[in-house]
C-alpha cells in the first residue's frame, strides 16, 4: 500500500510540474505540429506537397496529309493537364520557348517543356525524334525529374510505335504483301490506342496493367493519406524520445527528494527502503504509460494518426514503457546530484536517440549502417516496434523485436535497482 | 525502567574522521533532553544513527528499550524526526504533505484524517491546509516540519536545531510547542547551538565538543562547574594577538580565547581583574574599546572546559 501512496505522489508531483507536462506532453505535440505545418497539411485528404509547376511550349503541328489525329506535341501537352495529375502538376501553355525560358527565370515555373516545331513529321516520316527540350530552374530537383519522367514515357511509346510500324514494312517485304497508307495510319491508330490504354491500366486498374504497382499491406493507409502515415512516423519518433526522456526525468525525482532531504526522512519512518525504491519505480512507469497514452490520444485527433491494430499498438508501447523506465533508473542510478541531470537527459538521450534512430524516423532508406547502430540503442528497437505496428504488419512480425525491447529494458531496470539498492543501503 | 534514549559509547567514523568518540548519555521517559554544542561537536551523527540514516562504528543506543542497530523498525516507529532543514514537498499542499507522511508513519482511514485534523491545530496550520507548502512562510514551514514528526503520536521526538534562521515570533512558537509535547508525557531530544534554549527548555543537557559528551547534567548543575567564574567578552582597537599571551598570564584569568576580532576570559572576579586586563591592554599598545560582563552560564560552562567558545 504505500508503494501505491509513494507512487501516486510522485505522480501527482510530476503532474504538477509545469516542466515535466511541458517536456512530457506538450514538446512532443509542438514538434510534431511544427513538421505538420511544415508540410502544409491541414486537411485529412491532403497529400501535403506543393504542386510542381509545368509550363508547355507546343510548336509541333500535324504533318501534311495525316488522318485528322491530333499531333504527338500535343500528346505530351495533354498528359500535363490530365485530370490525375491536376492535384500535384499545375501546368501552363507559354506561345514560345523565350517566354517559356523567362517564365523560369522569373521562376513562375519549375520547367518548362517545350516540343520542337517538326517532331511530329520527323517522327512519322523520317522514324526519328527531334529533341524535346526541358528547361530547368537549377535549384529544383523533383521537378524537372518528374517533368522529364513524364515526358520520356511518352517518348518511349512514340518510338515503340515507330519501331513497330518499322518491324511491320519489313515483315510486309518478306511477305510481299503491300499496305496502303490508310492501312498503315490506321494500324499506327491502333497502336496509338493500345498504348493510351496501356498507361491508364497502369494507374487506374493495375489488374489488367503489365506492370503492377503492390504497396506493403499496411501501405492502404499510405497510400489513402501519406500525410497521415508521414506523421504517425514522425510522432511515434518524438513519442519515442520524450518518452525516453520523461523514464530519467521521473526517476531524477530521487535525487532531487535526495537534496530536499524528504528522502533521509521518509528513511527515518518505518516504511522499508525496498518500498520506497519500489514506489518510485511505479511512478516512472505509470508516466511513461500515461504519457504515451495522452500522445497517441492527442495524434489521432490533432494529426489523423492511425495507430494500426490496437494490440499491436498496445504491445510496442508496452516495450516502449519498460525500455523507457529501464534506462531512466539505470541513467539515474549514476548520477550523484540533479546538476549532473542536464548533460545526461540533454546530452546522453539525445545522441542515443540520435543513434536510434528517432529524429530520421520518416526519412526513407537511410544507409544500413544507420540501421545497424539503432540496433543498439533502447530506442532503436522501440522504434523498430513502432514502425512494424505503423506500417501494418501481422502483430506476430512484433514478438521478436518486442522480446529483445523488453528483455534489455528488464535488464537495465535490474542493474539501476541494483545500483540504487547499494546507495542507499 | 528503561530510559527513553539511551546512547552508550557511540562511535562513527567517516573515513579518518572521528565524528564520535563515544558518546554517552540517556533521558528518561517525559523529559527533555539538549544536546549542546558548537558546529562539528557531533550532535546530528548522533541524532542520524539514533533515526536510522546512519549505522554506528560502536557502541550501542537504544529507544524505549530497543536497540536502534537490531530492531530499526521498532524504533522507527516509537520515533518523530525533525529535520535541521525544513524537508517537506513544496508543490504539495499543508494537508496533503500531513495526509502522505502520515501514510508513512502507517495511519489509515478515517484515523489518518482526525489526526491531520489534530495536527495541524497544534501547529497553528488550520487555516493553511489548502495552500502549496511553498507558499509559507518560513516559520510556517517549521512548524509543519514539526507537524509532520508528530502525527503518530511517536513516544519520542528528536528536533535537530529546529530554530535556526527563522524569526523570533515562530521561534517562540516552536519553543511553546515543545514544553507542550513534553507536557503531554512525549520525551523530545533537542539540539541546539543556543544555550539560551538549552536553558529554557531541557531537564537535562549533554554538552558535546568533538564527538564526546563532556558535561552531562541539569542546567542547574552544569553551570555550577564553573563556580563563581564570570564571562567576560571585549574588543580591542587592533587584533587581538596582541594582548592574548599577557592577558594569560594574568591573575585572576582562568581562560582566554578570541575569535572573529572578540576576546572571551573566564575570571574569578571581575571587579578585581578588570584593571590587571586594562593595564595588560596598555602596555602592549592597545586599547579596550568594548567591555560585557556575564554572570556564569551554559556557555561559560563550555569556556571553561573547552577553552573555547560556544558560538566558535
Amino acid at each position: 500500500m504505500k508503494i501505491l501512496d509513494i507512487a501516486f505522489k510522485d505522480l501527482t508531483r510530476s503532474l504538477r510540474s509545469l516542466f515535466a507536462i511541458g517536456m512530457t506532453v506538450i514538446a512532443p505535440l509542438l514538434v510534431t505540429s511544427l513538421i505538420y505545418l511544415a508540410f502544409g497539411a491541414t486537411s485529412a485528404g491532403s497529400p501535403g506537397l506543393p504542386a510542381l509547376k509545368v509550363g508547355i511550349v507546343n510548336l509541333d503541328r500535324a504533318p501534311s496529309g495525316a488522318n485528322g489525329e491530333a499531333n504527338l506535341g500535343q500528346a505530351i501537352h495533354d498528359m500535363f493537364y490530365d485530370s490525375r495529375v491536376r492535384s500535384w502538376i499545375t501546368a501552363s501553355d507559354y506561345p514560345d520557348e523565350a517566354s517559356a525560358r523567362a517564365a523560369v527565370d522569373r521562376q513562375q515555373i519549375g520547367v518548362a517543356v517545350i516540343v520542337p516545331s517538326g517532331f511530329t513529321t520527323d517522327l512519322v516520316e523520317k522514324g526519328k525524334t527531334l529533341p524535346v527540350a526541358i528547361v530547368q530552374d537549377p535549384t529544383l530537383t523533383i521537378t524537372p525529374l518528374v517533368a522529364r519522367d513524364m515526358v520520356q514515357t511518352v517518348l518511349d511509346g512514340f518510338l515503340g510505335g515507330g519501331i513497330a510500324l518499322g518491324t511491320i514494312g519489313q515483315r510486309e517485304e518478306s511477305l510481299g504483301i503491300s499496305m496502303t497508307p490508310a492501312q498503315q495510319s490506321s494500324l499506327t491508330q491502333e497502336y496509338g490506342e493500345w498504348y493510351v490504354g496501356f498507361q491508364q491500366d497502369l494507374l487506374d486498374r493495375p489488374d489488367l496493367a503489365v506492370l503492377a504497382m503492390v504497396a506493403p499491406a499496411a501501405g492502404r493507409t499510405s497510400a489513402a493519406n501519406p500525410t497521415r502515415s508521414l506523421m504517425g512516423l514522425v510522432m511515434s519518433g518524438m513519442m519515442v524520445f520524450f518518452a525516453f526522456f520523461t523514464g530519467a526525468y521521473s526517476m531524477s525525482s530521487i535525487l532531487r527528494e535526495q537534496e530536499e532531504g524528504t528522502l533521509a526522512r521518509l528513511f527515518t519512518t518505518s516504511t522499508s527502503r525496498t518500498s520506497i525504491l519500489a514506489g518510485k519505480f511505479l511512478a516512472v512507469i505509470l508516466m511513461v504509460i500515461l504519457q504515451g497514452l495522452v500522445l497517441m490520444i492527442a495524434a489521432h485527433f490533432a494529426f489523423g494518426v492511425n495507430w494500426g491494430d490496437p494490440r499491436g499498438a498496445a504491445l510496442a508501447l508496452v516495450g516502449q514503457v519498460v525500455a523507457a523506465a529501464g534506462l531512466g533508473v539505470l541513467l539515474i542510478s549514476f548520477i550523484r546530484n540533479s546538476k549532473q541531470m542536464g548533460p545526461v537527459l540533454g546530452g546522453g538521450l539525445t545522441v542515443l536517440s540520435m543513434l536510434g534512430g528517432l529524429f530520421t524516423v520518416a526519412v526513407p532508406n537511410v544507409p544500413e549502417t544507420f540501421n545497424l547502430v539503432s540496433q543498439f540503442t533502447p530506442q532503436g528497437w522501440v522504434i523498430k516496434l513502432w514502425h512494424i505496428v505503423l506500417s501494418g504488419q501481422p502483430t506476430a512480425d512484433l514478438l521478436s523485436p518486442l522480446a529483445v525491447t523488453v528483455g534489455l529494458g528488464v535488464a537495465m531496470f535490474v542493474l539501476g535497482a541494483a545500483v540504487f539498492r547499494r546507495r542507499l543501503a | 525502567m528503561n530510559p527513553a534514549i539511551d546512547v552508550q559509547s557511540l562511535q562513527k567514523s567517516f573515513g579518518d574522521l572521528q565524528a564520535l568518540q563515544g558518546a554517552t548519555f540517556h533521558a528518561a521517559s517525559g523529559e527533555v533532553l539538549s544536546l549542546l554544542g558548537p558546529n562539528g561537536a557531533g550532535k546530528s551523527t548522533t541524532i542520524s544513527i539514533l533515526s536510522g540514516l546512519l549505522e554506528p562504528s560502536g557502541g550501542e543506543a537504544f529507544i524505549m528499550g530497543h536497540s536502534v542497530i537490531r530492531e530499526p523498525g521498532a524504533t522507527k516507529a516509537l520515533l518523530g524526526v525533525v529535520p535541521q532543514d525544513v524537508a517537506l514537498y513544496a508543490d504539495l499542499s499543508t494537508r496533503e504533505n500531513l495526509v502522505f507522511w502520515g501514510k508513512m508513519y502507517g495511519l489509515r482511514g478515517p484515523g489518518l484524517h482526525s489526526r491531520v485534523a489534530e495536527v495541524v491545530d497544534i501547529i497553528g496550520l488550520a487555516d493553511r491546509q489548502r495552500d502549496p507548502v511553498g507558499k509559507l512562510s518560513g516559520g510556517m514551514k517549521r512548524r509543519l516540519n514539526i507537524g509532520v514528526a508528530l502525527l503518530h503520536k511517536p513516544a519520542v521526538i528528536i528536533m535537530d536545531e529546529p530554530t535556526v534562521g527563522i524569526d523570533p515570533q515562530s521561534r517562540r512558537h516552536i519553543l511553546n510547542n515543545v514544553k507542550e509535547l513534553n507536557q503531554h508525557g512525549m520525551t523530545v531530544l533537542y539540539t541546539t547551538h543556543y544555550m539560551e534554549e538549552a536553558a529554557e527548555l531541557s531537564d537535562h543537557i549533554a554538552i558535546m565538543d568533538r564527538g564526546k559528551v563532556i558535561a552531562y547534567g541539569t542546567p542547574r548543575e552544569l553551570v555550577q562547574i564553573v563556580g563563581e567564574q564570570t564571562r567576560l567578552d571585549l574588543t580591542l582597537n587592533m587584533p587581538s594577538e596582541v594582548v592574548l599571551p599577557a592577558w594569560q598570564k594574568v591573575e585572576g584569568v582562568s581562560r582566554v580565547c578570541a575569535e572573529d576580532g572578540k576576546i572571551t576570559a573566564l575570571v574569578d572576579d571581575s571587579n578585581r581583574v578588570l584593571p590587571r586586563l586594562f593595564d595588560a591592554a596598555t602596555q602592549a599598545g592597545a586599547r579596550i574599546t568594548s567591555v560585557d560582563i556575564q554572570e556564569p552560564n551554559l556557555e561559560t560552562v563550555f569556556l571553561h572546559l573547552t577553552g573555547r567558545a560556544l558560538r566558535d
